[in-house]
C-alpha cells in the first residue's frame, strides 16, 4: 500500500488551483468519459479509477502544473504507484451507497 | 455486513465532559434515522443540558432531515441561552453546513473530534473519510451536466432548513421566475404551493412583490392587511395569518422569493426575520453560483472548445492506431508521453499529427 492519503489527487487539484468543474472540463477535453461526480469520487479516493482514467486525470493536472511553470508531479499508473491502480476498466470497490 | 444493515447504520453515543454533553454520531443520518437522532438530541436539551457538542467525525452522510434536527436543536438551545458546537473533521460536511447557513447558527470546530477526549487510539485506526451523498447535489454547481434539478434540490433543502429553523413557520416555499413566469420550485406542502399559486393567479401578494421589487414584504397579520385585496381573502380562507417574503437576488436583480407562512398572527419574531433574510441570502448565493457556472455564455464556449480538443485527440489516437498498429490505450500513452517529455500540451501534439496526415503520409517526428 502506498502512504498517500486517499484524497491525494484532490490535494494535487487544490495545488493546481483548479475547481472541480475546471478539472472535469480538462479531463473531458483529454478524452475522459466519467461524469463530474465520478471524477470527484476518484479525487477523494472514494472510487478507484481505471488505469486509463487515472492517467487522464494525472495528465490534466500535470499539464496545468506545466502551465503554471512547474514540472509534472502527479504520477501515472505505470509509475511507482502502478500497483495501486486497478488494471481493468470497471469501477473500483468504492463505498457506494447502501 | 448483515442484510438489515441499511436499517441500523446509525448510532449515537453521549459522553459528558467538563459540563458539556458530547453526542458522537456514527453512520448515516437520513429520513430513517433522523427521528432517532432528533429524539436523543431533544432528550438531552429536555434534561437541561445547555452546552451540546455534536461530533460528526464518524458520520458518513447527512441529508436535509438531519440538518433539520440540528436546526431545531440549535434554535431551542439559543432560546435557553445554550450553545451548540459542531465538531467535524470531515470537510464535506463542514462545507455543507457553511453553504446552508448553519455557520451562523452554531459554532463550527473543523478538524477537532470528541474522540480525542475518549482517547486518540480510538481514531488511530480510522483515517478521515470524505462524505458522499446529498452534499454532492448542493456543491455540484460547477459541473456541466448539472442543471435546474440540482438548483431545485438545493432550494428544497433551503426550504426544509428554513421551516425547521424559523420559529413561527408553518410552511415555507421558494418561488423563482423562470422564462418570465413565477413558479414554485420547492414547498413544504400542498397548502403552501397553493398559497403561492393564488398569488401568481391574482398577480399580487408578498411573494409577487418581493420577487418583483427586490425587497422583503412582511404581512404581520392578514386580518389587518390591505395591500393585496384580491389575494388576502384567499390566504385567510386557507388559515394563513402571517407571511414573510424575502427576495432572492442574483447580481442585485430579484429573481424570486423565499416565502414563510404562519397560521398564527404576528408569528415572526425579529430573530425569525433575521433568519429568513439569512436563508434568502444563502439561496441567492446558490442561485448566483449556478447562474455563473451554468448559464454563462462563457461556459458554453469553453465546453465547445473542450469538445473540439477532444475530437482532435481522438482523431490523432485513431491515426496512431491505424498507422502504428497500436491499441487505443497505447496510442493514448504515446501522445501522453510525448506531451510529458516535451512539456507541451497533449492537444498540440494531437493537432500536429492530424495536420501532418492531411499534408501527406510522412511525418518526420514519428
Amino acid at each position: 500500500m502506498s502512504d498517500a492519503p486517499p484524497d491525494v489527487l484532490d490535494l494535487f487539484r487544490i495545488d493546481a488551483a483548479l475547481s472541480h468543474g475546471d478539472l472535469w472540463l480538462r479531463y473531458f477535453e483529454l478524452g475522459g468519459m466519467s461524469t463530474g461526480l465520478q471524477l470527484e469520487a476518484y479525487l477523494y479516493g472514494a472510487l478507484r479509477p481505471s488505469r486509463h482514467d487515472h492517467d487522464i486525470i494525472a495528465h490534466a493536472l500535470n499539464e496545468r502544473f506545466v502551465e503554471l511553470g512547474g514540472n509534472h508531479p502527479v504520477p501515472y499508473a505505470d509509475d511507482e504507484i502502478g500497483d495501486e491502480i486497478s488494471d481493468d476498466v470497471s469501477p473500483g470497490p468504492g463505498p457506494g451507497p447502501s | 455486513m448483515t442484510p438489515d444493515r441499511a436499517l441500523s447504520d446509525f448510532s449515537v453515543a453521549a459522553s459528558f465532559v467538563d459540563g458539556q454533553v458530547i453526542l458522537a454520531l456514527e453512520g448515516e443520518v437520513d429520513i430513517m434515522s433522523a427521528p432517532e437522532f432528533g429524539a436523543f438530541f431533544e432528550t438531552m436539551i429536555d434534561r437541561g443540558h445547555r452546552s451540546v457538542v455534536l461530533d460528526l467525525a464518524r458520520l458518513r452522510f447527512m441529508d436535509a432531515s438531519g440538518l433539520a434536527v440540528i436546526a431545531r436543536g440549535a434554535d431551542r438551545l439559543e432560546v435557553t441561552g445554550g450553545t451548540l458546537t459542531i465538531r467535524t473533521p470531515i470537510a464535506m460536511i463542514g462545507r455543507m453546513l457553511a453553504i446552508t447557513g448553519f455557520a451562523r447558527l452554531v459554532e463550527l470546530e473543523p478538524g477537532q473530534s470528541a474522540y480525542g477526549h475518549l482517547g486518540p487510539e480510538q481514531v488511530a485506526d480510522r483515517p478521515p473519510t470524505r462524505s458522499y451523498g446529498m452534499t454532492k447535489g448542493i456543491t455540484k454547481f460547477t459541473s456541466i451536466h448539472s442543471g435546474d434539478e440540482l438548483i431545485d434540490g438545493a432550494l428544497r433543502m433551503a426550504v426544509a432548513l428554513a421551516g425547521a429553523a424559523v420559529g413561527g413557520a408553518d410552511g415555507v416555499s421558494v418561488s423563482l421566475r423562470r422564462r418570465g413566469v413565477l413558479t414554485t420550485v420547492a414547498a413544504t406542502d400542498g397548502t403552501i404551493s397553493s398559497m403561492d399559486a393564488n398569488q401568481y393567479e391574482t398577480g399580487e401578494g408578498p411573494c409577487v412583490d418581493a420577487s418583483t421589487e427586490g425587497h422583503w414584504f412582511h404581512a404581520e397579520s392578514l386580518e389587518r392587511e390591505t395591500r393585496w385585496p384580491a389575494f388576502t381573502p384567499r390566504a385567510r380562507a386557507l388559515g394563513i395569518q402571517a407571511i414573510l417574503s424575502s427576495p432572492l437576488l442574483v447580481e442585485e436583480h430579484p429573481v424570486g422569493a423565499l416565502n414563510i407562512y404562519s397560521l398564527t398572527p404576528s408569528a415572526f419574531s425579529v430573530r425569525d426575520q433575521e433568519l429568513a433574510a439569512a436563508f434568502a441570502a444563502q439561496a441567492s448565493s446558490l442561485l448566483s453560483d449556478a447562474e455563473a457556472s451554468l448559464n454563462d455564455d462563457d461556459l458554453s464556449i469553453r465546453f465547445q472548445g473542450a469538445l473540439r480538443t477532444r475530437e482532435v485527440i481522438a482523431q490523432a489516437q485513431g491515426i496512431l492506431m491505424e498507422r502504428d498498429g497500436l491499441s487505443e490505450n497505447d496510442a493514448y500513452g504515446a501522445l501522453r508521453r510525448f506531451s510529458l517529455g516535451n512539456g507541451r500540451p497533449l492537444y498540440e501534439r494531437a493537432t500536429h499529427i492530424v495536420a501532418s496526415t492531411r499534408r501527406g503520409p510522412t511525418d518526420p517526428d514519428e
